[in-house]
């Protein structure tokens, strides 16, 4: 579904963020991507989206990611931003909503069809004509979830989607995530929540990848993940 | 600075809003052409942020009190001055359909002063020139001097036209009956203090924007080359002088001689503003919607439309009736209220 | 509380009493809209010495004030802004236009008076005709209304999203505000030191915000084209109220039900 082959990124001249980054995710997999502030976590997010361009293949459902096939990469792939604030601006949520699907030429019924759906699935039907400024923290997560899955889109990505949420709505936010049958990158510090979302972990440590495989193996390796600024989950910490 | 809907009569609200209104066809025409849509929401997050702004308090040192913003200079230096006037409108907009600041149909005039002034006045006539001059010589310590230079300027500059719109455009409205000398003898030098500190608070934070951000600036050659702190306060302190000298000129001349600034822009003086504020209306275009009005403007001193003078017995029984009538309105508007709330109360109780 | 608190409470309680409903409420914006700016008209266009004619046009307000449920004085909080303005325009009238136009028993008084009130009476007429509009619209139906009536859609966008930042960004800087007086007790505002890098701060941040924002349109599939809610119908109902307000100023405008009444208990 994603594949990086080689990539190479530099916001300056003679300071790469990313070295020759090359990995594979297969379809309906869920992949925690960890590292340190700094490691090139969002880098890789923005390149993926079209968002940067740098060195290097970026492959999405077969389809090389360069400005020509911008437009059906990005539908491919629902990008949850780490501020939902930024992500919804629109007046209410509906709206929010809508605003994809309407984009991608549906009708507005299909679209209202959509829309249905998908708060029904997250159990957000309250939520629907609320003002996305006057609405909280929490919902305001749910929402921005809710508006990227109504895309439809074959991949998700998400930055940081338990961060400043209360311990309620984080678990919410993660029983949401796991419960979605899409292909799932996902960045975060909270790495119990990767452990419960995702099957595979990738490990970036200054622009490379330092390790990459099974989360259960890699999230319990307490020295490889304090060598990278880390330190274990909080569940299994005294189980290694 | 925000008008009143109070303040102007309809004619002038809506030629206002004609001349607001084509500025704006013209900056979304040219931005349109210009098709950057990543602009749009550069605005919006600026004008929020400009929005937001003018609710600070900036301390001015030695005086105890403080000073703000209105942000139409410092529009056109990040946005340009196509999109920083649309900024600048939204702003107004929200400002009067949520806060009472300003007016529906003073939102035109408003614009006028505060946003067409400060964008395309400010922008073409002072941040673009002066950006592109070779004042204060090269480096960047001259391109600082140029940055603090075009602020406080255009601060003031564009302050000062929107204060005599003001002036003018309630003149006009004939909405006040103090001299159009006195009022303009007592609004320009406010607004002048004003401005200067305005410029020096727009120049604090675009000098800000230059040193971690320059790309954001229009006009603006991220420069090269050594700094000189010096210049910057010589700058400042030849502009502080230039605005004392010229300011208190300007209102020696404006309190000690209205007659003949109306002189200069009414050609009238000889009628004196004491008679008829210096202004005749027809002259200038402006015409009521109500039939009335303009008449009773111009001859208010004369006569009153519908009402009699005190000494003129006949007409005193509608005064009189009128006075009445008006305190059964009022009492009839007691009453709605009363019944309303009545109403409400029957309802909830229900 | 700070000043960015208070407009954040201001705003609050507008779309709080947009959000109710009445008979008021469920009209068509744009029925709303033009009713208000004909009433503003309407009442701007009284002579400064028609305080007689001008006192009836409180009744509109006042009726819709009721019907609607909204508090007079929700409104008249607002007047704190208005009012100053005004009264610096017109407190000058009785200075300079002593002409004595009307006497009430032993008391006369000049035209500068009846100015000055009608120039206040205006103000208040206004204020309570556009404070009802907003108290009764929701800021989406409103602008909706504004594309129908035809204002460009870039304007009417743009006052959608900087509306939806403005609470963002108020909130930021009264955080901002608050943090900056917990460090610096004794001051009123903000120091001479600080005043670029206060806003200038938040300014940089603000344009990371509006990129990531813009990434998020068109990671959506933006393409130079906003989508709304659907716009509610002009309905039967709307048009009768519009042309019933029509009406009613007209009457009220042409009139003179003041002196009707009155003349009906004098003479």
């Amino acid at each position: 579904m994603i594949e990086f082959q080689n990539v190479s990124f530099a916001y300056e001249k003679g300071r790469p963020v990313l070295r020759d980054l090359s990995f594979r995710i297969e379809r309906g997999e869920a992949v925690g991507l960890i590292g340190a502030n700094g490691a090139g976590k969002s880098t890789v997010m923005k390149l993926l989206l079209g968002l940067l361009q740098g060195e290097g293949k970026i492959l999405v459902d077969g389809l090389e990611v360069k400005r020509e096939t911008l437009g059906e990469v990005r539908r491919k792939l629902g990008f949850v931003l780490q501020n939902s604030d930024n992500q919804m601006f629109m007046p209410t949520v509906y709206e929010d909503m809508i605003f994809a699907p309407l984009n991608y030429m549906l009708s507005r019924e299909e679209a209202d069809a959509r829309v249905d759906a998908v708060l029904a699935r997250l159990g957000l039907e309250d939520l629907k004509y609320r003002y996305n400024h006057k609405i909280s923290g929490g919902e305001k997560r749910m929402a921005a979830i809710a508006t990227i899955l109504a895309m439809e889109p074959e991949a998700v990505l998400m930055d940081e989607p338990t961060s400043a949420l209360d311990p309620f709505n984080r678990r919410l936010v993660i029983n949401t995530i796991r419960e979605l049958l899409q292909t799932k990158l996902i960045t975060s510090h909270d790495l119990d929540m990767i452990l419960d979302t995702c099957g595979r972990v990738i490990l970036l440590s200054g622009g490379r990848i330092a390790a990459d495989g099974p989360a259960q193996t890699i999230l319990r390796d307490r020295v490889l993940l304090e060598a990278n600024r880390m330190e274990l989950p909080l569940s299994l910490m005294g189980r290694e | 600075m925000h008008m009143a809907d109070a303040l102007l009569a309809p004619a002038v609200a809506a030629t206002m809003y004609v001349a607001s209104g084509t500025a704006v066809g013209v900056s979304i025409h040219k931005l349109k052409k210009d098709d950057e849509p990543q602009k749009l929401p550069v605005m919006a997050v600026t004008a929020a942020l400009v929005f937001a702004g003018q609710m600070i308090n900036y301390t001015i040192p030695g005086t105890g009190s403080s000073g703000h913003m209105c942000g139409g200079m410092m529009h056109s230096a990040l946005l340009g001055p196509y999109a920083g006037f649309l900024s600048m409108i939204v702003i107004l907009a929200i400002q009067c359909l949520f806060f009472a600041d300003g007016g529906l149909m003073a939102l035109g005039a408003n614009v006028w002063n505060m946003a067409f002034y400060g964008c395309f006045v400010g922008y073409f006539l002072i941040w673009r020139p002066i950006m592109q001059s070779r004042w204060f010589g090269a480096g960047k310590g001259a391109q600082r001097a140029r940055i603090v230079a075009a602020s406080i300027i255009g601060c003031i500059v564009t302050l000062q036209l929107g204060a005599f719109s003001v002036v003018l455009e309630t003149s006009l409205s004939g909405i006040t009956e103090l001299p159009f000398g006195a009022f303009v003898a007592l609004m320009q030098p406010i607004h002048l203090a004003i401005g200067l500190v305005e410029g020096l608070i727009t120049s604090a934070v675009l000098l800000f924007v230059y040193e971690s951000r320059p790309e954001l600036l229009q006009c603006v050659e991220p420069a090269e080359g050594g700094s000189s702190r010096r210049s910057l306060k010589a700058v400042v302190a030849i502009l502080a002088v230039v605005v004392l000298v010229v300011g208190g000129g300007l209102s020696l001349l404006a309190s000690s001689n209205p007659d003949g600034l109306e002189w200069a822009l009414f050609g009238n003086a000889e009628e004196g503003y004491a008679e008829n504020m210096g202004l005749d209306e027809e002259n200038y275009g402006v015409e009521s919607a109500a039939a009335e009005t303009a008449g009773a403007i111009q001859e208010k001193t004369s006569f009153l439309p519908d009402y009699a003078f005190a000494d003129n017995d006949a007409a005193v029984g509608t005064t009189v009736s009128g006075v009445v009538g008006s305190a059964m309105v009022a009492g009839v508007a007691i009453l709605i209220c009363l019944a309303g709330g009545f109403f409400r109360k029957k309802r909830q109780s229900a | 509380m700070n000043k960015m608190q208070k407009a954040l409470h201001e705003l609050a309680e507008m779309d709080e009493l947009a959000a109710r409903s009445s008979p008021i409420h469920s009209l068509h914006p744009a029925a709303k809209l033009i009713a208000t700016i004909a009433y503003i008209l309407v009442t701007l266009s009284f002579d400064k010495y028609d305080l007689s004619g001008l006192v009836p046009m409180l009744l509109w307000p006042i009726l819709l004030f009721q019907i609607s449920g909204v508090e007079l004085r929700s409104c008249f909080y607002k007047l704190r802004i208005v009012l100053p303005l005004v009264m610096a325009v017109g407190l000058f009238n009785p200075f300079f236009d002593k002409e004595i136009v009307l006497r009430i028993g032993p008391a006369a008084v000049s035209g500068g008076v009846v100015s000055m009130l009608t120039l206040m009476l205006k103000g208040l007429y206004c204020l309570m005709a556009s404070f009802l509009l907003m108290a009764t619209t929701p800021i989406d139906n409103l602008c909706a209304a504004l594309r129908q009536l035809h204002v460009p859609k870039m304007l009417v966008t743009l006052l959608l999203l900087t509306y939806r930042y403005v609470g963002v960004m108020t909130g930021e800087l009264a955080i901002m505000t608050e943090a900056y007086h917990l460090r610096a007790p004794g001051q009123k505002g903000i120091h001479i030191s600080a005043w670029g890098s206060f806003l200038g701060q938040l300014l940089l941040r603000s344009m990371d915000r509006a990129q990531e924002l813009y990434a998020s349109m068109l990671l959506r599939g933006y393409h130079q084209h906003f989508h709304y809610a659907d716009i509610k119908p002009f309905r039967r109902r709307d048009a009768l109220y519009l042309i019933g307000c029509v009406l009613v100023f007209a009457l009220l405008r042409y009139g003179k039900i003041a002196q009707l009444l009155g003349s009906a208990i004098v003479r």
